[in-house]
């Protein structure tokens, strides 16, 4: 797609005999593929679960309000119900006592729908490892994103939100029900942050003392 | 708000009615007395068989002593005693079961103790003395497997129902690794959801009345408004509640079983996780009991550190509480504002520990570190910017009309009912009685600040949202007095058991390195002993009573937790009130998940 924006006050009307018109048809249809415009609105209008778990729940609110507003992303929309959600955080520990319920509130959100695991618990049981704690929600969800903290900032989750709607923008799905072969393109799948970004921290060279504020 | 002048207890006066108490007991059941134990913390520890255990317990409830009386069950936990080795001068005993009485009154703590032995685990109920024993017994069933004789329903409380074995036992396995490997598949999925599914004939319930069908309505583990994993299941008549049952456990990580295995002194971050709002106030009972343990005094500068780290946290979590109160009872944008405040208290809180939520920053003798150049700035302009903002807060929320009729009248209880449930903090201070720990019995230097504790007349869901937002002023004022009168010095006891030690000590000769590397790598040793320590916690009394084998790990760690006792008791306020009453209720009491399951 190919689109661009001004400013209300600085649009002027088309006048005939240039190209103005070319741009006011830019700006006012968009010449796109269902298909494609339906993985954008996809991308941009994850509506959440309202679904924690533990202290990482505390910081996806604070993402939620004002300071980090995660309203920016399309993702404000909390849903009280799975059955109108697109996405489950799973935001803090998977308890052995509270995993067949996960399951269960899994299963019923509707197709599609993606699973961010928030925080070092719901990846891998962190800093838990103990009888009543699942070693990460990853045994019985299949998980999209996860994102690394204890807890994580908001920010990070805010990341690892991008990092997922960038993935739904490049899934093309069948837009009917189509027998056999579901046609779905998953996205390939990506390296994990520490391997992109490695280089890039490895050549820090200056370090904020702790000394100062 | 009213707040009264502060009857202070002294020390002495607080040991006096202890041990009046010990010296009535010793002359009525003095024959039945096996022990009298000492521990560091100097609360009395009286040690009595199961025979005789109601009957010291009904004298310390009923009978008064110097003018006091024991009103409240603090406590109720056990200890597994088979792999201890310092028992010296304690009865025999396999399973030792463990009150902790409070009293108000004359402001001392007594402890009971009870032997029991692997082959007949079994006790008398205290259900009928105080009803807050009913979830500590049920715990104590599910934790270590002893059966309290007439309980009215013993069943497992933390762990699911499917559950094989008793956790807190020392041939429980610890580790999620070392036992089989987690999985769920759809029978199994089924399974636990109907072990987990609500019969109300097991509580008792009735379905139907003479004249109507009571509704069964589940709410939880997961809703909006129960403020983390936690279900409750409501009896209904129409939209009159006629009883509930809370169902807890969904958020058990085992903090207990945990500190048996993490060193004195790796457990440390593991205690933020516990009020995961009250982040390092949580870690203060917690060192606090090991430092009495150790014999560790902290210099002032740690102490005013320690202070107002905690008094952020305290209006933090406020915050939190005051606007998810207003949400739960529809106002939908205050806890937008209010997250503003948050942002900035977690702002200063990062400058100086690092971290936002859960820095685990005090360390056994000190702190991490000391304050970062320039810490006072940003706090400075917190102390300017926050009471307007307050000010705001109470024309917006407080003086709501909306919010006072939803919440005036509901959910009430008394100062005794209180007692009964073991209801501390805020919740108690809304019923008109002025105990706060920090001034009863002041510790990590509360006694040189000034500030009121505030109290309501009610004790009802308004006036516990009341005094939270006055503690938030006077947690202001605390801060306040921190930054103008901060101490100079070390963050950090020079004692050698202070970890970690002291770099500048070690560098002396083989020994003092070789006691340096022992103490990072294995942890400090902490000689055998028993202590129990208690603070005013954001949410009430928090209390950790440690015991160390003289080892490098804590031989048990028994956290005692105030929103576990909160918990209890909303059947008993909740009664007659519609649903949406219980929601305001719910929301008042303001409990974190993790407090109460540990």
């Amino acid at each position: 797609m190919n689109w661009s924006l001004e400013a209300a006050d600085q649009a002027k009307a088309p006048q005939r005999g240039n190209d103005d018109l070319d741009k006011l048809v830019r700006q006012n249809v968009m010449m796109v593929t269902l298909e494609d415009m339906i993985a954008w609105g996809r991308k941009n209008s994850l509506w959440p679960f309202n679904f924690g778990l533990s202290c990482c729940y505390v910081e996806m609110a604070t993402a939620i309000t004002s300071r980090h507003d995660v309203a920016r992303f399309g993702s404000e929309v909390i849903r009280g119900t799975p059955r109108q959600a697109d996405m489950i955080i799973i935001a803090g520990t998977v308890f052995r006592k509270m995993a067949p319920v996960v399951k269960q509130l899994y299963d019923q959100l509707l197709e599609p729908k993606w699973v961010i695991s928030m925080g070092s618990c719901a990846n891998s049981g962190g800093m838990y490892d103990i009888y009543s704690v699942v070693q990460g929600v990853d045994k019985f969800l299949p998980v999209d994103v996860y994102v690394s903290g204890c807890p994580p900032r908001p920010e990070a989750l805010l990341q690892g939100l991008m990092l997922l709607q960038e993935s739904i923008g490049k899934q093309r799905r069948p837009l009917s029900w189509v027998i056999n072969e579901q046609g779905i393109i998953q996205r390939e799948e990506n390296d994990v942050q520490r391997v992109i970004r490695g280089p890039e921290r490895i050549a820090a060279t200056e370090l904020r003392s702790p000394d100062e504020v | 708000m009213p707040t009264s002048t502060n009857t202070a207890f002294t020390k002495q006066n607080r040991q006096s009615a202890a041990h009046v108490a010990v010296d009535y007991l010793q002359s009525v059941l003095g024959d039945r007395l096996l022990c009298k134990q000492q521990t560091v913390d100097s609360i009395p520890t009286l040690w009595f068989s199961r025979e005789s255990i109601i009957q010291a317990l009904t004298i310390l409830r009923n009978e008064s002593f110097a003018g006091a009386r024991f009103e409240m069950l603090l406590d109720l936990t056990a200890i597994d005693e088979r792999a201890r080795i310092n028992r010296q001068e304690q009865p025999e005993s396999d399973f030792t079961v463990v009150y902790h009485l409070m009293s108000f009154s004359g402001n001392a703590d007594l402890r009971l103790k009870v032997p029991l032995h692997d082959s007949d685990l079994r006790t008398p109920t205290t259900c009928d003395l105080w009803p807050n024993a009913n979830w500590y017994e049920r715990e104590v069933w599910d934790m270590f497997g002893i059966r309290f004789d007439g309980h009215p329903n013993l069943y497992r409380l933390v762990l699911p129902p499917t559950w094989k074995g008793h956790a807190l036992r020392k041939e429980h396995p610890a580790r999620a690794t070392e036992m089989e490997p987690f999985a769920l598949n759809d029978e199994q999925t089924d399974v636990e959801q109907e072990a987990l599914k609500f019969k109300p004939e097991e509580w008792g319930m009735k379905r139907a009345s003479d004249d109507s069908e009571f509704m069964f309505l589940n709410l939880g583990p997961n809703h909006p408004s129960v403020h983390g994993a936690f279900r409750i299941a409501v009896q209904l008549d129409g939209e009159i509640l006629v009883d509930a049952v809370p169902d807890i456990g969904y958020h058990h990580r085992g903090a207990e079983k945990m500190g048996e295995r993490q060193s004195w002194h790796t457990f440390i971050p593991y205690t933020d996780r516990i009020d995961y709002l009250g982040g390092v106030m949580n870690n203060l009972p917690y060192v606090m009991a090991v430092e009495k343990m150790a014999g560790i005094e902290v210099p002032e500068r740690v102490k005013v550190i320690r202070v107002m780290l905690s008094e952020m946290f305290r209006i933090c979590s406020h915050l939190l509480f005051y606007g998810t109160f207003a949400q739960d009872v529809g106002q939908l944008s205050p806890i937008f504002y209010m997250f503003v405040e948050r942002e900035r208290i977690f702002n200063i809180i990062e400058s100086i520990c690092g971290a936002r939520m859960h820095p685990g920053w005090f360390r056994i003798g000190g702190v991490a570190q000391d304050l970062p150049k320039g810490w006072d700035t940003r706090i400075r302009e917190l102390l300017e910017f926050m009471p307007p903002r307050l000010d705001e807060y109470d024309s917006m929320v407080m003086n709501n009309g909306i919010l006072k009729r939803r919440t005036q009248g509901v959910g009430a209880y008394t100062t005794q009912e209180a007692f009964d449930w073991g209801v501390t903090g805020a919740g108690l201070r809304a019923t008109g009685l002025e105990w706060d720990m920090r001034k009863q019995r002041p510790y990590s230097g509360y006694e040189n600040f000034e500030f009121d504790v505030p109290i309501a007349a009610n004790g009802d869901c308004y006036d516990r949202c009341a005094v939270r937002v006055e503690e938030m002023r006077q947690s202001l004022r605390i801060i306040k007095q921190c930054v103008d009168n901060m101490p100079s010095g070390d963050y950090k006891s020079s004692h050698p058991l202070t970890t970690p030690p002291r770099k500048e000590n070690t560098m002396q000769d083989i020994e003092t390195l070789i006691n340096h590397f022992l103490n990072v790598s294995w942890g400090p040793v902490i000689p055998p002993n028993e202590v129990s320590m208690s603070i005013e916690a954001t949410k009430g009394i928090n209390s950790y009573y440690l015991i160390s084998d003289g080892s490098t790990t804590s031989y048990r760690t028994r956290i005692r937790t105030p929103s576990f006792a909160h918990l209890q008791m909303i059947p008993a306020i909740s009664r007659g009130f519609m649903v949406s009453d219980l929601i305001a209720i719910i929301a008042s009491i303001d409990f974190v998940m993790a407090d109460v399951d540990r």
